[in-house]
C-alpha cells in the first residue's frame, strides 16, 4: 500500500501519464502561440495551454517540483516582462506615424513569417497570461498553506 | 428558436444550482454553467446556418461568414470569467480556513 509515502503528489500511474503527456502540452502551447495569426488560437489560447502544463505538473508531482521549475518571484517576473513587451511594441509604432503601427516586416500572407508586429504581440500575450495563469494557482496553493501555519 | 430554449435551460440549471445548494464548490459550479450559457448564447445569436468560421484562408471567397464581433465579445468574457472564477476560489478558500466548512448554513457567525 504505502510503498513510497515521503514522496509528494499523485499515485505512480498519474506520475507516468504526467511524465509522458506534458512536454506535448508544452509542445502545442508553443504551436498555438506561433502560429496565432494564421490559424484560431493565438497568444491567449496558447498562454492558458502553456499555464495548463505547469499546473498539470504541480497537480502530479506536488508544489516544490513544480515551483522549482517556474518559481513564484519568476512567474511574476515574466507576467510583467510581457505587459512591457506589449506595450513598448504598440509605442514602438510611434517611429514610422501612430500608436500600434505595424512597422515590422510583413512577408506573404498566410505564411509562418509574416503579418508584421502580430506573432510578437501574441508571444508577449503569451508571457502575461501564461505566468499569470501559473501564478494565480500558486498563489491558491500557497494561501492553503499560509493559512494553515497560521493555526 | 429551439437552441435558444435549451439555452435559457442551461441557464436555469445554473440558477438552481447557485439557489438550491448549500456548498460554496457547488455554488461556483454553478456560476461557471450560468457564465457558460451566456457565451453560448451570444455564440447561437451571431451563427448563420450554413456559415463558415470568420477566418481568412487562402483562396477562399469572403461569403456566409459567421458573425466575428460577438465571438470577440465572447472571448473578453472569457478572460473575465477566469479572473472572477480564480478571485471566488480564493474568498471559498479563505472561507474554508476560517469556519472549517463549505456549508453556507454554517457560515453565520462572526468570527476573528
Amino acid at each position: 500500500m504505502n510503498n513510497e509515502p515521503e514522496r509528494p503528489g499523485m499515485t505512480l500511474i498519474v506520475k507516468t501519464i504526467t511524465r509522458l503527456t506534458v512536454g506535448l502540452i508544452l509542445l502545442f502551447g508553443i504551436y498555438i502561440v506561433l502560429h496565432g495569426h494564421i490559424t484560431p488560437g493565438g497568444g491567449f489560447a496558447g498562454g492558458v495551454i502553456i499555464a495548463l502544463s505547469f499546473i498539470h505538473l504541480m497537480l502530479a508531482f506536488g508544489k516544490e517540483l513544480a515551483l522549482k521549475k517556474v518559481s513564484e518571484a519568476q512567474a511574476s517576473f515574466f507576467e510583467s516582462l510581457g505587459a512591457i513587451l506589449f506595450l513598448s511594441i504598440a509605442i514602438l509604432g510611434f517611429v514610422g506615424g501612430y500608436f500600434f503601427l505595424n512597422f515590422f516586416l510583413k512577408g506573404e500572407p498566410f505564411r509562418l513569417f509574416s503579418a508584421g508586429i502580430i506573432p510578437l504581440c501574441n508571444i508577449a500575450i503569451c508571457l502575461k497570461v501564461g505566468a499569470g495563469l501559473f501564478a494565480v494557482f500558486v498563489a491558491l496553493v500557497l494561501l492553503k498553506g499560509i493559512g494553515e501555519k497560521g493555526k | 428558436m429551439m437552441i435558444y430554449l435549451m439555452c435559457l435551460v442551461l441557464f436555469c440549471i445554473g440558477l438552481y444550482c447557485i439557489v438550491i445548494k448549500r456548498n460554496l464548490i457547488k455554488i461556483i459550479i454553478g456560476i461557471g454553467i450560468v457564465h457558460y450559457a451566456v457565451n453560448l448564447a451570444f455564440i447561437l445569436v451571431a451563427y448563420r446556418f450554413k456559415g463558415r468560421a470568420p477566418i481568412n484562408a487562402p483562396g477562399q471567397v469572403i461569403e456566409n461568414m459567421v458573425d466575428p464581433l460577438p465571438q470577440a465579445l465572447v472571448l473578453t468574457a472569457i478572460v473575465i470569467g477566469l479572473a472572477v472564477t480564480a478571485l471566488i476560489v480564493a474568498i471559498a478558500v479563505r472561507i474554508y480556513e476560517k469556519y472549517g466548512t463549505f456549508d453556507i448554513t454554517k457560515i453565520r457567525r462572526l468570527k476573528g
